[in-house]
């Protein structure tokens, strides 16, 4: 469960975030939506342990995510799968090196490599581009293998940061498709983005957030089926 | 996989490579030949402390007994070292050796004009004067000198006191061209590192996000600069070899008998294995120190 208590996060003068209260259970999925510079990624840095809250606290399964020690946050963070809107690649890897990566980092042998990423890659339908680099696929393919890198630890949560901010209408709805898949299985997929056809279509939990005040929370276990 | 992702970085990068293994390895070329000269400029020392220091020439009068009794109270002397008796025929075939290339002041003289004498060594030059002194006043001993005069000097102790002070200012002035030439090694690698990091700072950004714990991280770092370390003690090591074995048989000649150099292959080749050695460990360490140095500070 992911818990966020009275949280603020101030730069100076500026209140990026403002007293924000929210619950996210097991297996949920949600939107967090708003306009560029709501503070939708400002919650993603709070989550991962990169910024600590000016005031209140972000929880993640009773643990207090600005008490966890520098040392132990790596481990912390591979509990959450991140995807990034510019896809984040390590662009002088393959496609299958940069999902390889996120198992290294994670200490899973060597052995296990080929057959896990080849199965995140057919799930996200990109197996037949392995052997490329970032820079010979486009938006949509560089976003599946973002999405495959998240996935392939198997992390409880998967954090997607505007993941079809730079997508077409038809390759966005496709990753969509494939965040519902993910969570249907059991993952809790929570959505940064401010695309608003996407999040209406998707008909899920939305926590919406503008100038860093948490404005609507469509609620709780109201998530309707596609 | 930390070693695979080093040599790639590696490959990607070749002139900041070069210019990484060319200081080291100058750096370690100079570190080896200094080494070498210190081991050399040392054995010059041992040989002039331990050689035969003081002559006791003998009076002809001087019974057997007498020499024996003499050669006996000195062997009970804490200050002196090893002692040889030479007889007028030893002295006059020595006279023989040293004049081999003019035959004739050999014949113009008799064995029975050389004194016969003690030769003894002092563990340490610092007794010279108090033992010559009294030596001198045994009723058996003629006169007292010194076997050697190197440059002039009245005595050994001036030459070995002059050999040490050139000793120490090697020893000093190779120990401080090393230090500059390792620091300087530090800082090339250091800055090397520093702009792979620059270069990488999106990766390690990603890296951290997905997770990676700092030794994850340091790790490929840490490695591209052993393995710039270690290629360039190598390759400095082994420029100075060949420079030296092609050197050492005249080295050896010039300055026989001093052992200046091993002769024997397996000393020789035991002397530069432990310099390497050395060098390695120096190395490795300014590699850890450096990358180290250079990723706690991109991290910050």
């Amino acid at each position: 469960m992911i818990k966020f208590e009275n949280v603020s996060k101030s730069f100076g003068d500026i209140k990026a975030i403002d007293n924000v209260n929210f619950e996210i259970a097991d297996g949920e999925f949600v939107f967090i939506s708003g306009p560029s510079g709501a503070g939708k990624t400002t919650l993603l840095h709070l989550l991962l342990g990169e910024y600590h809250p000016s005031a209140g606290e972000v929880i993640f399964d009773e643990t207090k995510v600005s008490q966890i020690p520098k040392k132990e946050l790596p481990f912390f963070r591979r509990k959450i799968g991140v995807v990034f809107q510019d896809y984040r690649l390590l662009p002088e890897r393959t496609v299958r090196e940069n999902v390889e990566v996120a198992l290294a980092v994670a200490g899973v042998s060597e052995e296990e490599w080929v057959k896990r990423a080849d199965q995140v890659l057919k799930l996200v339908g990109i197996l037949d581009r392995a052997q490329l680099f970032p820079s010979q696929l486009s938006g949509g393919e560089a976003q599946r293998v973002s999405l495959a890198r998240a996935l392939v630890t198997n992390p409880r949560v998967i954090f997607a940061d505007e993941p079809t901010g730079n997508l077409d209408w038809e390759t966005a709805d496709a990753i969509m498709d494939l965040f519902h898949e993910i969570n249907k299985e059991g993952k809790t997929v929570i959505i940064a983005s401010h695309h608003k056809a996407i999040i209406d279509k998707m008909d899920k939990r939305v926590i919406e957030l503008k100038k860093g005040e948490l404005v609507h929370d469509s609620g709780h276990g109201k998530h309707k089926k596609r | 996989m930390h070693l695979k992702t080093a040599l790639s970085y590696i490959r990607r990068s070749p002139f900041q490579a070069m210019a990484a293994v060319s200081v080291l390895s100058l750096t370690f070329f100079i570190a080896t030949l200094l080494a070498v000269l210190i081991y050399a400029s040392n054995q010059v020392l041992v040989h002039f402390e331990t050689r035969p220091q003081v002559i006791a020439f003998l009076k002809d009068e001087a019974t057997t007994e007498q020499i024996t009794n003499l050669q006996r109270k000195l062997s009970g002397d804490e200050r002196v070292g090893d002692i040889s008796f030479v007889t007028k025929e030893e002295a006059f075939t020595i006279y023989k050796d040293a004049t081999s290339d003019n035959p004739l002041l050999a014949e113009l003289v008799s064995p029975s004009i050389f004194p016969a004498s003690l030769e003894f060594s002092l563990k340490d030059l610092q007794y010279a004067r108090q033992v010559v002194e009294e030596i001198k006043q045994e009723a058996i001993v003629e006169s007292v000198g010194f076997t050697a005069s190197i440059g002039g000097e009245d005595n050994l102790n001036d030459v070995v006191e002059n050999l040490k002070t050139a000793t120490l200012y090697i020893r000093i002035g190779g120990i401080s061209l090393v230090a500059i030439l390792t620091g300087a090694s530090f800082l090339v690698l250091m800055v090397v590192i520093g702009l792979r990091i620059t270069t990488r700072k999106n990766e390690i950004e990603i890296l951290d996000l997905l997770g990676a714990t700092g030794g994850f991280i340091r790790a490929p770092v840490v490695l591209e600069a052993i393995v710039y370390s270690i290629i360039g003690t190598l390759i400095g090591w082994i420029v100075a070899l060949i420079l030296l074995l092609y050197a050492t048989p005249s080295i050896i000649g010039y300055f026989s008998p001093i052992p200046i150099l091993p002769k024997n292959s397996l000393d020789f080749f035991l002397l530069l294995g432990l310099i390497f050695l050395a060098e390695l460990i120096v190395g490795v360490l300014i590699a850890l120190g450096g990358s180290l140095i250079a990723v706690s500070r991109a991290r910050r």
